[in-house]
């Protein structure tokens, strides 16, 4: 079966090059949604794969400048791939909320900002109302039912859930909180699902209830197994192109 | 002032990823009602005279007074509670109402390594499991108060990302709070961080000012001085006065190194911007993208980007004014009032005492200085030491480790 993927990727890990190549690799896999992350000093909502990889991108010299420029030239060469970034509140508001949502309105893109929510976000909801710029709320299946009514009063076209719990064990199964959570979501919106996804058989228990699986922390290690290859860096780059590419195949046609 | 704001000004607020909304929203519920409860505030009394030893004395420093020929300086001694710093405080504070909340284990964050002894010692006391997150830098150069930790019995986790310091002990502590809050309560230390931390670490350090209000009734107090790192001693220690015109209220900022990216912990004084990181908006280090910049400061505890919201607040209205203090001015100030005075000042709070020592002489003899000495400094032995008489430290360090080998 042929699952929506989005496939999550830091932007300049490990570096500018590589992260760019990446993104192809995950396209060439079969993803339908690339979720960019620009990374962040102090990236708090992250695990430590991710956390890891940010700071390495950081000290490999990664600018939110040249985030757009990858998201650009990917936007250019694979246009059918819908593209979101990823990133925190310090990064947003940095050189202002508007400018930011504005950059994301030049390049099509829509942006997931997990700690600037709605009712503490700054006016970037409102932002992205304005210019046609979708921002994806990030719900936990935790959330209370007002607080999910609130959410989902915004009309948002995709939502983003975090699922920490619920998914486990070789043949995988949601527990019926879950599955109960996810099919009433389902049913009102595009929800986009992960957290720890790394197996066609999670993917296979997720994809009924959701509109697409998220797949991050799984790709950051395959890249950076890949990257501490003893081979020359043109050798290194084609390794992590064919192992992304395979693992996105692997887990977009379960 | 109420007691609880969220947002100081532009400052403050709850930039939290939405797993965090709803444990904030029942620690803010559950503080508010604790506030205004007569069992609860009663038994945190009972417990700062019985256990943390308050009220704490203000010493008059008459020789360091006449000595430096102006200003009357009095030291409100913090140090002197148990555990060695005003941390305790908030530590009795939240642990009660983490109680009240029927919450099962405490995890903290700490930096120069006192709010974790704190944390530890009241978590021994009330029988709670307890986690201290610490940057592997810090422990480095705090190890005594990693030894007291686990004395106490607190399980202390190194943390190896970003800087290592204060602020990924911070990040780490949240993202452990992320999957653990329904049976764990966050005892954050410093007066920063989502609202109502800012808030309920006021409420609870504001019993440093309010006792230095009673102990200054006869005095004509010029100028309140406290270190600023986070912000916890100071905002406790300003707190019942910054509703008045006087005094003075000074924020001493760390100087470190000098000028220059890396070199310090200026926020107020110096190159801070408005920004959001850590769940709140304030001042902070940060460069054109909004990455936050490395520190550097002698003092762990002020070795920190950001500043709590209220702080930055008053900064920007001038109800309180900052200015900083270098390395060197620090570890003068610790020599100076140990050798007059016989108090050793931890070197976040001499860089209080540094500011004194310049601002005395300039004011009159019928005024007062109220410098807080937020710690004592026995905890940095291992960084004083090096600095004020370095040979016979190292040669002590050599001939311990040759006495544990052979």
């Amino acid at each position: 079966m042929k699952v929506n993927l989005m496939a999550h990727l830091v932007a300049g890990y490990p570096n500018q090059k590589a992260s760019q190549e990446a993104a192809r690799a995950l396209a060439r896999g079969g993803a339908t949604y690339l979720e960019v992350q620009f990374p962040f000093s102090d990236p708090s909502a992250d695990g430590p794969a991710i956390q890891a990889a940010c700071t390495q991108a950081l000290e490999a010299g990664f600018k939110v400048a040249k985030g757009w420029e990858l998201v650009s030239g990917f936007r250019q060469e694979f246009p059918s791939i819908r593209v979101f970034v990823m990133s925190y509140a310090s990064i947003v508001v940095a050189r202002g909320v508007e400018a930011f949502v504005a950059e994301a309105a030049r390049q099509g893109v829509g942006l997931i900002i997990p700690d600037l929510i709605p009712g503490a976000d700054e006016g970037l909801f409102e932002a992205g109302r304005a210019a046609g710029v979708p921002i994806v709320p990030v719900i936990v299946p935790t959330v209370s039912p007002t607080r999910l009514k609130e959410l989902l009063a915004l009309k948002p076209e995709w939502v983003y859930t975090a699922i920490r719990t619920g998914i486990t064990g070789v043949h995988t199964t949601l527990t019926p909180d879950l599955e109960f959570f996810l099919s009433g979501l389902h049913a009102q919106t595009k929800v986009l699902a992960g957290f720890g996804i790394d197996s066609p058989d999670q993917v296979r228990a997720l994809a009924p209830r959701a509109h697409a699986v998220v797949v991050g922390s799984a790709f950051v290690r395959t890249l950076s197994q890949a990257w501490k290859e003893d081979l020359p860096e043109d050798k290194r780059l084609q390794l992590v192109s064919q192992r992304l590419t395979a693992q996105a195949r692997s887990l977009s046609e379960v | 002032m109420p007691v609880f704001n969220d947002f100081f000004g532009q400052f403050g607020g709850r930039f939290v990823a939405e797993v965090l909304r709803a444990p904030l929203e029942e620690l803010e519920n559950a503080f508010i009602t604790a506030m205004g409860d007569p069992n609860f505030l009663n038994e945190l009394a009972q417990i700062q005279k019985e256990y943390i030893g308050r009220p704490t004395p203000l010493l008059p420093a008459r020789n360091a007074s006449k000595l430096l020929g102006g200003a009357q300086i009095y030291i409100k001694l913090e140090g002197l509670a148990n555990t060695g710093a005003h941390k305790i405080n908030n530590a009795v504070g939240q642990v009660l109402l983490a109680r009240r909340m029927g919450k099962t284990r405490i995890i903290a964050e700490t930096g120069a390594g006192q709010h974790g002894v704190a944390t530890a010692a009241v978590c021994a006391k009330f029988g709670l499991p307890c986690r201290i997150y610490m940057g592997e830098v810090d422990i480095r150069r705090q190890r005594p108060n990693v030894f007291l930790m686990e004395l106490y019995g607190a399980e202390v986790v190194s943390v190896k990302s970003g800087s290592q310091t204060l602020k990924d002990a911070v990040n780490e502590a949240l993202r452990d709070w992320s999957g653990s809050f329904p049976d764990t309560h966050y005892l954050l230390g410093s007066a920063l961080g989502p609202s109502p931390f800012p808030d309920m670490v006021r409420e609870f350090q504001a019993v440093i000012g309010r006792e230095v209000a009673q102990q200054t009734q006869d005095l004509n107090v010029a100028a309140m001085i406290a270190c600023v790192g986070g912000g916890s001693n100071s905002i406790g220690f300003f707190e019942p006065f910054l509703d008045k015109p006087r005094p003075r209220l000074i924020g001493v900022e760390a100087g470190g190194r000098g000028p220059g990216h890396g070199q310090n912990a200026v926020r107020m004084s110096g190159e801070g911007r408005p920004g959001i990181v850590q769940g709140y908006k304030s001042f902070f280090l940060l460069d054109d993208d909004g990455q936050v910049m490395d520190t550097h400061s002698v003092s762990a505890g002020l070795d920190y980007a950001g500043i709590g919201p209220q702080l930055a607040a008053l900064g920007q209205t001038g109800r309180i004014e900052f200015t900083s203090a270098s390395d060197t001015e620090v570890l003068d100030a610790v020599k100076f009032f140990a050798r007059h005075e016989g108090v050793v000042f931890a070197l976040e709070s001499a860089h209080a005492g540094a500011v004194a020592l310049k601002l005395a002489p300039t004011l009159p003899r019928d005024q007062a200085l109220i410098v807080n000495m937020s710690g004592r400094g026995d905890k940095d032995i291992f960084i004083s030491a090096k600095y004020i008489n370095p040979e016979p430290w190292f040669q002590f360090l050599k001939d311990e480790v040759q006495r544990h080998e052979s």
